[in-house]
């Protein structure tokens, strides 16, 4: 008898929990397939050892991550990248607020007015937007020649190639990242909480520091980390507008395993990469934890 | 502490006139409910008043000096909201201590000004919790604290009840009220919920598409309604038309009501033959035998027992169709027939509007 029921609810369960399991499905798929299997390979590929003529060879090695992290062009590059992705974070963060809080206050068409414009960078494929970039910052290009004809200057800048350009084109293409989420994170305020603010006697900037800007802090975190990581990936910007002099890590890591044909060390390379980013990234997390804690929904 | 006078406030949205000349006062001490439906005006008054609407016309003085022109951080309003409107990512403490740390007061004096502000309103123990940690009952009380711990002029309550359960309600009702008398504080408390208001006010505007249709004491609201509108937003009530024939030495009205003439009082402006609204409230009629002399006849249509008391629907000779309340003892049945016996001086002759 209980036996019985016991396999009732049982099937009762599972013809509960089938639908939910064949709804994730998809995802868990795709997932496995296209970002755990790749990652696998990558870092089992980083321990292999290396050989003339092919790839690589048979047997297990340490070697690699001792190379990369042993040689300053390496780690250099690591480092350049790092900072050049908190830099390019930093100044999203800055331009993306005042826009970000804007946006959230609109409503109806003009909300999605707006809203067009900010998303605008993405609407433009990689490789025009970078070109547009290179025509409007060429030595003859219409920024110097406005600047000259404004005599601001004297002889034309030289901005293409500079890793100034790469930073601003970096961060026009990831400000939508940015506002998005600080936006949303801004609608959900509460607009009786600025009431209550005032009414408490706190003026607008008082109001803003100490209930608007804390509770914009979950979309902070998300753009933050959005940003950051996305910047510290970039490749073709930094390929195209920075030209050869400098290097960032996605190209070392590129340039090892396209042009040297040296997979596992491209592999350790790229898994070092990955493993920093994601470093930076959970102890941001960690340091916000208490902030975020507070302030999500 | 403060005399407030609403003088004329008028608030347009569009082509929709929200606010149409309304105008109040509310002496030291005193807590004035506004009262009526929802779109009535009450919360755009309160908006009003607290500083974030400014009406298109009309003054708002605080002892006789307008405070229409401030922002609302200059008018040192204590404002408690329905949602109780908690800053969600400060604790108990730093809600309470919101207003002090805006006005830079010194750490000591902040600390004791919110165990003061927490202890009147029996919240104690709490300080460290987020707001989404308290149940709804504590957080209106940390509300109320917030706003009185700066110790307000005016303070401003807008439908603080109305996200509480019933029985919290009635507990949290009362310490408003001994709050406000504690503290003498002039207050405004805005209510869609006759009960809640006839309990805690000293008097009560009762409101109508934009304006005042009362203003006056719960007992005068109640019992000398202006018009009919104000008596059924303010309680059980029978209201029966009616022409008065003459009127009575003392001041009152002949009214005929079920083949009998009843002397009753009323408002002053009505003339003897004009249409009015003759309003019975429940208590005031009973039943008693039907062949005593003087009594009207009726016929129990149906009944309903409440415990304390035994609801009656009764329908007159005429056809008119009278609520009322009986005794749980009564022998009362439908279909039978009763005598109705209305006692005259809980009877009340209005316009059906006032114009």
């Amino acid at each position: 008898m209980s036996c019985h029921e016991g396999r009732v609810a049982a099937r009762a369960a599972v013809r509960r929990l089938l639908p939910r399991l064949l709804l994730g499905l998809p995802a868990v798929a795709l997932l496995t397939l296209f970002f755990v299997l790749p990652y696998v390979e990558m870092v089992a590929m980083s321990f292999r050892a290396p050989a003339f003529g092919q790839p690589f060879g048979s047997g297990h090695t340490l070697m690699h991550y001792g190379r990369a992290l042993g040689d300053p062009i390496y780690t250099g590059a690591l480092l350049r990248s790092l900072l050049t992705g908190a830099l390019i974070t930093a100044l999203c963060l800055v331009i993306s607020f005042p826009l970000a809080l804007h946006l959230s206050r609109l409503q109806g068409r003009w909300h999605v007015v707006f809203y067009a414009c900010i998303v605008s960078p993405l609407l433009i494929g990689v490789l025009v937007r970078n070109f547009g970039w290179m025509v409007l910052v060429a030595v003859d290009g219409p920024f110097n020649r406005w600047l000259l004809a404004a005599g601001l200057i004297e002889r034309p800048f030289r901005v293409l190639f500079t890793q100034g350009l790469v930073v601003m084109a970096l961060v026009h293409v990831f400000t939508p990242f940015m506002v998005l989420p600080i936006a949303t994170a801004l609608r959900n305020v509460r607009p009786e909480l600025r009431d209550a603010s005032a009414s408490l006697g706190a003026g607008g900037w008082e109001t803003f520091r100490r209930v608007t800007l804390p509770l914009s802090f979950p979309g902070v975190q998300a753009g933050v980390t959005l940003v950051f990581v996305l910047s510290v990936a970039a490749y073709v910007t930094p390929a195209l507008l920075g030209g050869q002099g400098i290097a960032y890590m996605p190209a070392v890591v590129v340039r090892e395993l396209i042009g040297s044909f040296a997979w596992p060390f491209g592999a350790a390379l790229a898994v070092i990469m990955a493993a920093s980013t994601l470093a930076v990234v959970t102890v941001f997390t960690l340091a916000t934890h208490r902030l975020a804690e507070r302030t999500r929904g | 502490m403060t005399q407030i006078d609403v003088v004329g406030l008028t608030k347009r949205y569009g082509t929709t006139l929200a606010l149409d000349g309304v105008s109040l006062q509310a002496r030291e001490g005193e807590l004035v409910s506004l009262l009526g439906p929802s779109g009535c005006g009450k919360t755009t008054t309160l908006r009003c008043m607290a500083g974030f609407m400014d009406p298109d016309a009309g003054d708002i003085l605080v002892d006789g000096t307008s405070v229409t022109r401030l922002p609302p951080q200059k008018r040192n309003f204590g404002v408690v909201f329905q949602n109780y409107a908690l800053f969600p990512h400060l604790s108990v403490f730093d809600n309470v201590a919101y207003g002090l740390a805006v006005r830079r007061l010194p750490k000591a004096e902040q600390r004791a000004r919110v165990a003061d502000a927490l202890a009147m309103v029996r919240l104690q123990g709490l300080e460290d919790r987020l707001p989404r940690a308290l149940s709804g009952g504590q957080q209106q009380r940390v509300a109320l604290a917030r706003a009185l711990v700066i110790r307000p002029r005016l303070l401003l309550l807008d439908e603080p009840l109305a996200n509480l359960d019933a029985r919290l309600r009635e507990e949290v009702r009362w310490l408003i009220r001994d709050v406000q008398q504690q503290s003498r504080i002039t207050a405004f408390y805005v209510t869609h919920d006759q009960a809640e208001a006839m309990a805690l006010s000293d008097r009560i505007a009762v409101m109508k598409a934009g304006r005042v249709a009362q203003f006056a004491t719960p007992r005068e609201i109640y019992q000398r309604p202006a018009e009919a509108y104000v008596a059924r937003f303010t309680g059980d009530a029978n209201i029966i038309p009616a022409r008065p024939r003459d009127r009575t030495a003392d001041g009152g009205f002949h009214v005929p009501f079920g083949g009998v003439m009843l002397p009753v009082p009323g408002v002053d402006g009505i003339r003897p033959g004009d249409p009015a609204m003759l309003m019975l409230r429940p208590e005031a009629l009973s039943l008693i035998d039907p062949g005593a002399e003087g009594v009207i006849p009726a016929l129990v249509l149906g009944t309903a027992f409440l415990g304390a008391a035994l609801a009656c629907e009764v329908s007159l000779a005429d056809g008119t169709r009278l609520r009322l309340q009986a005794s749980p003892h009564a022998p009362v049945q439908p279909g039978m027939t009763v005598g109705l016996r209305v006692d005259t001086a809980h009877a009340w002759l209005m316009p059906d509007v006032l114009s």
